[in-house]
């Protein structure tokens, strides 16, 4: 044998006897799909996950992130191609087209318990199917508030945020500012077109407001299309003929720029504020309750949930929900979790577990995300159901037509809501089916 | 001298007696079989298996075997009373009459004037084609900025003219033709490239013996030019119609359907109603709704201009 041959033989010996001692020393791999994509919150979940390998050596975890846009074609793709990931961490909007889809395995029964004593019954409903079920560890709660920007009010005279829909679109048509050319370069509310949260969740926020539902409490039947829900689309039509919004001005990229006036947005957006070049967080971010319709009689809002589960297919369940349930513990008493660090410093988002309320109080404290905690007691849980991500697109396409003035308010609630109860109507025979 | 066959049929070649020719036979009959079973894995098979999805409802997420049966169901939703899907398929056609038509225009317009001796001939060609080859999802990031109601450096010139600031890609009436325009930046260079091509396969000898007989520039195109290129525009015409038809990237990227679907196409409500809303059967129902309204217009296309490049 030559020297090469000899050279190269050994060489990959010792290259798969590296691969066995790696296979021998992790016997488990799981993989991990979020849609935490960004620098720091990919270099804040590997140190979760690295602290988790180093205590369980046998139990190796890789992280995949995709963007929240592709969360759900991710999901759907991998289940199809059979290469589906064992943890996921979605939006609880799509729990029941998974449940249905029997795309997720029941939590241990240590785990349920766990999560009863240390959440709160509606952070665990929003996670939980109307059978009582709950399918996953709650990680943030998203409540919606009226977040903007005071140098831009004080500008326009006023020193205080709306608090009823007059106030609004007379503050939002006073800082809109337009050029000799018709160019915005100032607008009062910021919405987000193209974003189907970005505009459905700010218009529940104010129907919610406005004394309105979205669905029937036994989400059977829509109900955005009520007398509340026409005066809350009307809203949008005023505040456009007013100039009080214009859909050209995205309020989710213009508003760190300093040329939005206020946005009705979630908590996690602490992160993007805080290094924004046109708004200064500390001084200018102002945070405010949801301006109350003339229906209405208090503020209100919608407040979104997300979850850890783990997929019915993953040969490796116990494994993944003794990491899910390690990640979302408190192991030290008055530490908090590692996910409730990640949630409340890389994100800026509320967590659910009460022990990571406590533990993190200090850091949910300033003037941005402790108005989104006061909210999140009163906030009702977006309602989730069987198509309920295609009611949504609808809802948004409606609500988009509004602010295009391509339509009346009138008639574009009353097209989603025969398609959202025919949606409806379908998910309930094909459950019967 | 061929061997003589050992049998024949319909279905089963000769085989000649040799075993060097035979242990020929049998290696081709591998090669040719290798691609053969990539079509059916890669192609035949998923139409197939597409078809029969679009005969169901399907969320991509339950097994395939327990598919509930909904027949036509997904065809006729997407007929009679989907507004998406029809407001989609008359976008499709608008961009596809708009982009080929441009298209096939300026690209040979063009062609023609590359084809003569301008200055910076070579310049002109790459100039033309850079778009080409340019990432279609960064073109489209560059011209939402380019066409920006607010900041857009087009708006910028209209408003220096006089003329009120446009919405564009922002606009329910201006959006789709935004896109238009877009596609047609990107791809004319492709056209212009082949319709060169074409131009220089006609031989010089008709254009003077043309000219020889009295024949000006324009009868030289009528008579000349154009029924030698027919074989070129239909491959241009074909092509493009296929593409636009199917047009998703550049749509996706900019306005992704809005404002209120003005410029929503049918392969991304497709891909919308696949993915964003678990509908796999009525996803594929569309795309064999397109497949049939594409092979149509191409055999109404191919007998148009073919029969007529015959007759020439």
């Amino acid at each position: 044998m030559s020297l090469k041959r000899f050279v190269l033989v050994l060489l990959s010996l010792a290259l798969i006897l590296s691969f066995g001692a790696v296979t021998l020393a992790q016997d488990t791999t799981l993989t991990m799909l979020t849609h935490w994509g960004t620098e720091d919150q990919l270099a804040a979940q590997q140190a979760i996950i690295d602290a988790y390998m180093a205590e369980h050596p046998d139990v190796a975890i890789e992280l995949v992130t995709v963007d929240f846009g592709e969360l759900r074609t991710k999901i759907i793709t991998g289940r199809t191609a059979g290469i589906s990931a064992d943890v996921y961490h979605f939006y609880h909007l799509w729990l029941p087209d998974f449940v249905n889809a029997g795309v997720l395995a029941e939590p241990p029964q240590d785990s349920l318990t766990y999560i009863d004593d240390n959440v709160a019954q509606g952070t665990i409903d929003a996670v939980s199917t109307p059978d009582g079920q709950t399918w996953g560890y709650p990680t943030e709660v998203n409540p919606y508030l009226l977040v903007y920007n005071k140098r831009l009010l004080a500008e326009a005279g006023y020193d205080a945020p709306p608090a009823n829909w007059d106030e609004l679109k007379e503050i939002a048509a006073a800082i809109t500012q337009v050029d000799d050319t018709g160019a915005i370069s100032q607008v009062g509310l910021g919405v987000m077109p193209g974003w189907d949260s970005g505009i459905v969740h700010p218009f529940s926020a104010l129907l919610f407001s406005n004394g309105g539902n979205y669905l029937s409490e036994d989400r059977t039947v829509a109900e955005f299309n009520s007398a509340q829900g026409i005066e809350t689309l009307q809203l949008y039509a005023d505040l456009v003929a007013s100039g009080g919004t214009d859909p050209s001005i995205n309020g989710l990229g213009d508003f760190p720029s300093g040329t939005v006036g206020m946005v009705i947005m979630a908590p996690w957006w602490r992160a993007t504020l805080r290094a924004a070049e046109g708004v200064d967080f500390e001084t200018e971010v102002g945070v405010a309750e949801i301006p109350v319709g003339p229906s209405g009689d208090a503020p209100s809002s919608i407040a979104y949930t997300w979850l850890f589960a783990v997929d019915s297919s993953s040969p490796n369940k116990p494994a993944a929900w003794d990491f899910i349930h390690w990640m979302n513990a408190e192991h030290d008493e008055g530490a908090g979790s590692a996910i409730g660090d990640f949630l409340v410093n890389a994100l800026g988002a509320i967590p659910s577990f009460d022990h990571d309320q406590a533990a993190f109080a200090e850091s949910m404290s300033d003037h941005y995300v402790s108005a989104f905690v006061a909210a999140s007691a009163y906030a009702r849980p977006e309602q989730i159901v069987a198509g309920g991500q295609e009611i949504k697109t609808l809802l948004q396409v409606e609500i988009e037509a509004v602010l295009a003035g391509m339509t009346t308010p009138e008639d574009a609630l009353a097209s989603v809501e025969m398609q959202a109860n025919a949606i409806l109507e379908e998910q309930r025979m094909m459950a019967e089916e | 001298m061929p061997s003589p066959a050992i049998k024949s049929s319909w279905w089963m070649p000769d085989i000649p007696k040799s075993a060097v020719l035979r242990r020929r036979m049998l290696w081709a009959y591998v090669f040719v079989a290798a691609p053969i079973l990539a079509l059916l894995v890669f192609l035949a098979g998923p139409i197939l298996f597409s078809g029969w999805v679009s005969l169901h409802r399907w969320d991509m997420l339950s097994p395939v075997g327990d598919m509930p049966w909904r027949g036509l169901q997904n065809y006729i939703f997407l007929l009679t009373r989907d507004s998406i899907f029809i407001k989609a398929l008359g976008n499709t056609f608008l961009f596809a009459i708009g982009g080929v038509g441009a298209n096939t225009i300026l690209g040979l317009g063009f062609a023609l004037l590359l084809n003569s001796r301008i200055r910076g001939r070579a310049v002109w060609r790459v100039l033309y084609f850079m778009p080409v080859i340019t990432a279609p999802l960064a073109l489209a990031v560059m011209f939402s900025f380019i066409f920006d109601r607010n900041y857009g450096v087009v708006n910028s010139v209209i408003t220096a003219l006089g003329l009120p600031r446009q919405p564009f890609l922002s606009g329910p009436n201006q959006a789709l033709m935004t896109l238009i325009f877009i596609a047609i930046y990107q791809y004319v260079g492709y056209y212009i490239v082949i319709f060169l091509a074409g131009l220089q396969g006609i031989p010089q000898d008709y254009y003077d013996a043309a000219q020889v007989d009295g024949a000006g520039n324009w009868q030289e195109f009528r008579f000349i030019t154009l029924p030698l290129l027919r074989p070129v525009m239909l491959f241009v015409v074909v092509t493009n119609t296929i593409g636009a038809l199917q047009v998703f990237d550049l749509v996706f990227a900019t306005t992704g359907g809005a404002p209120a679907n003005s410029s929503m196409t049918v392969v991304l409500h497709m891909y919308n109603t696949a993915f964003k809303f678990s509908r796999m059967g009525r996803a594929s129902a569309m795309a064999f709704i397109l497949f049939a309204i594409i092979m149509l217009i191409t055999v109404m296309q191919v007998r148009l201009l073919r029969d007529r490049s015959y007759q020439d």
